[in-house]
């Protein structure tokens, strides 16, 4: 029986998935790639699939526990986010080599803008430095599609294939038909064979050559990969301006010029990038006087293209090399292209005024901020308060926030919180210099990359705070499990393994655990912890801050509510702004003061304890 | 049919995501071809959420610059901020106070290029029913009283029926049919 549903194109990927007959989805969450295990989840569930699902705890477990899969002849994949792969190019550049024996898939996902990533990184230029092939959706459906393709491709060739959606295929919707999922019976079977999977440096050079014949035949087939590659060129025409487009801002360009009704431009998609169809770019070259190259974030395609005079990209400046190619810039690109080639431009936009206009208005600026009743925020409050001159290094997560109130120094990437502690610390140490520094990393962080980190700080004698930022889920990315929690991507029980127990596994003997809504406790805990560093028999201190995130728990997160309001005793200082920034404060100007947004305001009472002028109470 | 672009604009938490679902799913009932985008992840914490609803035969999610037939907005400034997503003749819907939307400094953009602005106070009538997190479908009722667009205040209904929990199916209708009332007359 086939259904109609409207899918989030994660959802569309993991149908995608399952249709193709995956038997092993590993993830590890991460905007915008998050949603696509959960949905697989729903969908195994809704077709009674036995498909296997975990979180791993990092992207390179992820990658490895799928590979591993791939290699006992199972049709595998990994979801991630584009920065992700970062944490597994080490097994990505590797298993290029290996191959594979069942179908291996990765699924990255890129965010350009960047919406919620450190990075606009584009994931096919690491398919081209790992050297595997490399799908670019332009829509949730195509995404669909691309996994299976991908899965054929990576059966056929065995070799893992990537599949690359950005954030407007996985975080868009559409409507799509479907049903009649069954179970891939494919049994797990492993010949040994140490010259290819344990293959020594004189074997990889071996495994390189027959990966270079594989990419050439992939290269080939690539050309006529209909309807992922091809063009509308009109056989023995010539024209003054092409366009060359993939992903998402493929479907952008057909709509422009669709509703333009421009059919003297004509369009080569190119979806399969990598390896790349030279013959199919040539023929499309040959035909246009110039070509216009709309790919988004980076120059893999126009990188590819010979005949540079012709041209007109991000090297020739017509692209812009940052940000995300949203419709309305590559609108104006393409007008500016046209005009400069003494073409008819598109009808006219006039939405530029409006942008002009809506800044003169001064519209309050939103920048996100920790929600109301946030442990986090109890938790800077107090370490700011603990360790006024500390440097703080932070990590990736909802308590990046912390930023707004003063409490994170550093954000590189997953663990860095812990790593640059231990940074900072030997390098002022090094001037003999004693530099106070708190590190604060969220629980999911901390079991993705934090042991590595904090085990080498104990080892080498770094001496800062660690503070575990333990609000029971993985917050900012929707609320997914931890190895803390012990509950498993599909929702039974796992085994739990406690913060306490992994850091005291990485030699730390300063553990302590408190409830930062008692921010007396934190702030006294944090300065017992100040000592233990200082003193030359002591070493890093962790202080594990435990309450559940008030999103995720709701009612149980503050089990005593508390109503707030400020009374005349607020003198405006701003100090709860500063240093608190909570959203349902707000200044209220026909009060003259600050006060309470009662339907805001979460009554975790957390802000009883820090007005300087007793304010803040209880009604 | 002529492709629709829907914005739809507002606050972390006020329902953009519901509201837009319910229209998407109102198109697809009938037979219609939808594309949405969505926010999430960090922008999504306590700051302007903004969707965009594609309805007819399009490939990219995103509403282009000056080519939205239809804002609604569930707070003023973000009305304000979305101006330039409309298109000429376009039509603006805002949960705002009826008599001062919208502010002097844009009416004359807006009459240049000849877009109708209607307002209800969405908030009060959610806060009145005592479903202060349903002024979406408050405002979702306003709009479907002037019958612009493909989708009609029946089919609306009917999805609404369909879509919400049980818990809250009666007041979201009820808090819908109050916005209906408020466009009507």
């Amino acid at each position: 029986m086939k259904q109609k549903e409207i899918f989030l194109g994660n959802g569309a990927i993991a149908l995608g998935l399952l249709e193709a007959g995956c038997q092993v989805v590993t993830s590890y969450p991460g905007t915008p790639s998050s949603e696509i295990l959960p949905e697989v989840v729903r969908l195994i569930k809704s077709a009674g699939l036995n498909t296997y699902v975990e979180w791993s705890t990092n992207e390179k477990v992820a990658f490895d526990n799928a590979f591993a899969a791939a290699v006992s002849g199972k049709r595998a994949a990994c979801c991630m986010k584009q920065v992700g792969l970062n944490v597994a190019a080490d097994s990505l550049m590797s298993a290029a080599y290996i191959g594979t024996t069942g179908g291996f898939v990765i699924i990255s996902c890129d965010d350009p803008g960047p919406h919620s990533s450190q990075t606009e990184q584009d994931t096919r230029l690491m398919a081209r430095f790992a050297k595997v092939p490399v799908l670019d959706p332009s829509s949730p459906e195509e995404a669909r599609q691309m996994v299976g393709v991908a899965f054929d491709l990576s059966e056929e060739f065995q070799v893992p294939v990537i599949v690359r959606p950005a954030i407007r295929v996985c975080h868009a919707r559409e409507n799509l038909t479907w049903g009649g999922l069954k179970n891939n019976d494919q049994k797990a079977s492993f010949e040994k064979n140490p010259g290819r999977w344990a293959a020594t440096p004189r074997f990889r050079f071996i495994l390189h050559g027959e990966l270079n014949r594989k990419l050439k035949e992939i290269g080939r087939r690539f050309e006529k990969l209909d309807p992922f590659n091809f063009h509308d060129l009109k056989s023995g025409e010539k024209y003054p301006l092409g366009i060359l487009a993939g992903g998402v801002p493929y479907s952008v360009v057909r709509d422009i010029l669709s509703d333009e009704d421009r059919k003297d431009i004509p369009v080569l998609k190119m979806c399969a990038p990598h390896p790349f169809p030279e013959g199919l770019a040539k023929e499309f070259m040959s035909a246009c006087e110039k070509v216009l190259v709309i790919e988004e974030t980076d120059t893999v395609i126009e990188y590819f293209l010979r005949d540079r005079e012709k041209v007109l990209g991000r090297f020739s400046g017509h692209i812009p090399s940052e940000g995300e190619l949203v419709p309305e810039v590559i609108y104006g690109l393409i007008n500016k292209t046209l005009e400069e080639l003494q073409m008819k431009g598109l009808s006219s936009e006039g939405h530029e005024s409006a942008i002009e206009l809506v800044k003169g208005l001064e519209l309050p600026i939103r920048k996100p901020t920790l929600c109301p009743g946030c442990p986090h925020r109890a938790s800077f409050f107090a370490i700011r308060k603990a360790r006024p001159k500390a440097i703080f290094t932070s990590d990736i997560g909802c308590y990046t926030l912390g930023i707004n109130l003063g409490g994170v120094d550093t954000c590189l990437d997953m663990g860095a919180g812990i790593t640059m502690a231990s940074g900072f610390y030997h390098s002022f140490a090094h001037d003999q210099v004693e530099q106070p520094i708190v590190a604060t990393i969220g629980d999911s962080t901390f079991y993705h990359s934090g042991p590595a980190g904090l085990l080498n700080a104990v080892y080498n004698d770094s001496r800062f705070i660690l503070v575990i930022l333990d609000n029971q889920t993985t917050a900012m990315t929707g609320m997914q499990p931890t190895p803390g929690l012990g509950i498993r991507a599909d929702g039974t029980k796992g085994k739990t393994i406690p913060l306490e127990r992994v850091v005291a596994g990485c030699g730390v003997d300063f553990i302590e655990t408190v409830d930062p809504y008692d921010l007396k406790a934190m702030v006294k805990l944090i300065k017992k912890a100040a000592e233990y560093t200082s003193d030359p028999a002591g070493g890093v201190a962790v202080i594990i801050a435990r309450h559940p995130c008030v999103i995720a728990y709701r009612e149980e997160a503050i089990p005593q509510k508390k109503e707030i309001v400020v009374t005349e005793d607020c003198v405006e200082c701003n100090f709860c702004h500063d240093w608190f920034e909570c959203p349902a404060l707000y200044k209220d100007p026909d009060l003259e003061r600050t006060a309470v947004d009662q339907t805001l305001c979460a009554q975790c009472g957390v802000c009883l304890e820090i007005c300087p002028k007793g304010a803040i109470i209880e009604a | 049919m002529e492709n629709i672009n829907f914005v739809l604009s507002g606050l972390g938490g006020q329902g953009i995501l519901f509201m837009t679902k319910l229209l998407a799913q109102s198109a697809v009932n009938k037979g219609l071809k939808i594309l949405v985008a969505e926010t999430h992840g960090m922008a999504q914490r306590g700051g302007s959420v903004v969707s965009h609803l594609r309805v007819g035969g399009v490939r990219g999610s995103l509403v282009r610059a000056g080519s939205a037939h239809i804002l609604l907005a569930l707070e003023e400034n973000e009305a304000y901020r979305n101006i330039p997503f409309l298109a000429k003749g376009g039509k603006l819907y805002a949960n705002a106070p009826k008599t001062s939307f919208p502010r002097k400094e844009v009416r004359p953009y807006l009459e240049k290029i000849g877009i109708e602005c209607r307002s209800i106070p969405a908030s009060d009538i959610a806060v009145k029913l005592a479903a202060p997190m349903s002024t979406n479908l408050a405002l979702l009722g306003f709009f479907s009283a002037f019958q612009e667009g493909p989708i009609s205040y029946d089919e609306l209904k009917e999805t609404i029926a369909q879509v919400s929990p049980d818990r809250f199916r009666e007041i979201n209708l009820k808090v819908f049919d109050k916005g209906f009332e408020g466009g009507s007359e």
